[in-house]
């Protein structure tokens, strides 16, 4: 995908086995999340095929852009906790949960409701049902995204640095819940740099850099003995600080 | 002198009712408006854009004078009260438009990419998503034009609509002074514009409590 003349990310393939965590590190500008954001058309690739369960949508240069029907069941599969949480502040955390199933799923409003309720005891805000977001620390806000995005039922979970935004002692708690979905066999993509969760966690670390996959592999291997110096200088980079 | 005051008085409800109708007109045509604008190919955006300009660019005044005096060139003749909600409406769609724009153009990037990921069709995300922080966030704004709306509808009176501004001025032909029926006038206009400022900050008050725009 490009951005004007930036070439963003390049003939990155990428395929996730259900149930697998794939961790994505690498410098920033690297374009992990520009990627991430290619898998539900939050950006445009230039070109590509995304496939998802038996759902595939294919983007040809020079192509009209997908019709709103198809990136639509394209984004049904797909759930996504951002950066920078993005909660509808105007929603209080049950309604932030509750209003996609409703429009989007056709639920009804007690089952929606009710289902919510078991996200966020599942995240552990059960007592925060009723409160808006800017009455909820940024772990809350996260969590409770995170709830959001799993109402829906989605095949996969991406995640955009979702820790990124918090200070470290706040991330564990996100990190946590993240940890349990993976043990639920949730299938994630984890935009990350905490290296130790993609270490724990992931059952592949791919590197990227320059808007390409530079290596991947199981993490114990991959952070052991990467094969590129440049993987290594990252790695130093993160592991010295 | 004490009936002219009573004169002048009635003539609030002129004054009000031109003003709520230009802005009901106002709000319910630039809702629609504002969707076209942002949805529609570029070319129909540009017609949009060029028609709130023209309408913003020339003044109220001249409008009235236009479509009160013009407009009977070509055969059609408008009393003075659909002339001037017909005037003020148009201007208050152009404005509020203006408004929509600027409160929608404040709700952050990441509102609208949240809504896309989880789904949500256009007009859901306009519905649930868009339009309630846009309303937390220009609700002042409204309030402020509402005022300015108020003080705008005494040019009504050019054209012979019987509000408050008309009904001094015809009193101070009648009894000479001025200073009165127009100290008179002023004052009404301060007692209605007052109540739509403090509520406006009450309501601003109350969302602001409840929830800060991300």
């Amino acid at each position: 995908m490009q951005f004007g003349d930036l070439v963003a990310v390049d003939d990155v393939s990428l395929t996730v086995d259900r149930g697998e965590v794939v961790a994505i590190i690498g410098p920033s500008g690297a374009g992990k999340s520009s990627f991430l954001r290619c898998l539900n058309l939050l950006e445009t690739p230039t070109r590509g095929r995304i496939r998802v369960g038996d759902f595939t949508l294919q983007i040809d240069a020079g192509q009209p852009a997908p019709k709103a029907r198809e990136v639509h069941r394209l984004r049904s599969h797909f759930g996504m906790v951002f950066q920078g949480f993005n909660l509808f502040p105007h929603l209080t955390a049950l309604e932030n949960i509750s209003l996609a199933q409703r429009r989007v799923l056709g639920r009804p409003q007690d089952e929606s409701d009710s289902r919510s309720r078991e996200l966020l005891e599942r995240v552990g805000l059960a007592e925060k049902a009723l409160s808006y977001p800017g009455h909820c620390s940024g772990g809350q806000q996260q969590r409770i995204a995170i709830a959001r995005a799993l109402a829906l039922e989605p095949a996969v979970m991406l995640f955009d640095e979702p820790t990124s935004a918090l200070d470290p002692e706040i991330g564990l708690e996100v990190l946590q819940v993240m940890r349990e979905l993976a043990d639920e066999g949730v299938t994630m993509v984890v935009v990350t740099h905490e290296l130790a969760f993609a270490r724990d966690v992931s059952d592949r670390i791919v590197v990227m850099v320059s808007g390409a996959i530079l290596e991947e592999g199981p993490p114990a291997q991959l952070l052991r003995h990467p094969q590129h110096a440049r993987t290594r200088k990252f790695l130093s980079a993160v592991l010295d600080r | 002198m004490m009936e002219y005051l009573g004169y002048i008085a009635i003539g609030a409800g002129a004054t009000v009712g031109l003003t709520a109708a230009a802005f009901v007109i106002g709000i319910a045509l630039a809702v629609p408006v504002e969707w076209v604008r942002r949805t529609a190919p570029p070319f129909v955006r540009g017609l949009v854009n060029a028609a709130i300009d023209v309408i913003r660019a020339v003044p109220n005044l001249v409008w009235l004078f236009l479509v009160f005096f013009g407009m009977p060139q070509f055969g059609i003749v408008l009393g003075p009260w659909p002339t001037a909600i017909i005037v003020l409406g148009m201007y208050s769609t152009a404005c509020i438009a203006e408004i929509l724009r600027g409160g929608i153009a404040a709700i952050g990037q990441g509102q609208w990419e949240a809504a896309n990921a989880l789904g949500l069709r256009q007009f859901d995300r306009a519905r649930f998503v868009v339009a309630p922080q846009v309303l937390r966030v220009t609700i002042p704004v409204l309030a402020t034009f509402a005022i300015s709306l108020l003080k705008e509808s005494a040019l009504a009176s050019t054209i012979g609509v019987l509000e408050i501004t008309y009904r001094a001025g015809y009193a101070t032909q009648r009894t000479g002074d001025g200073l009165t029926m127009f100290l008179v006038a002023g004052v009404i206009y301060l007692l209605l514009s007052l109540p739509l400022a403090f509520a406006s900050r009450r309501v601003d008050g109350r969302l602001r409590a409840r929830f800060s725009l991300g």
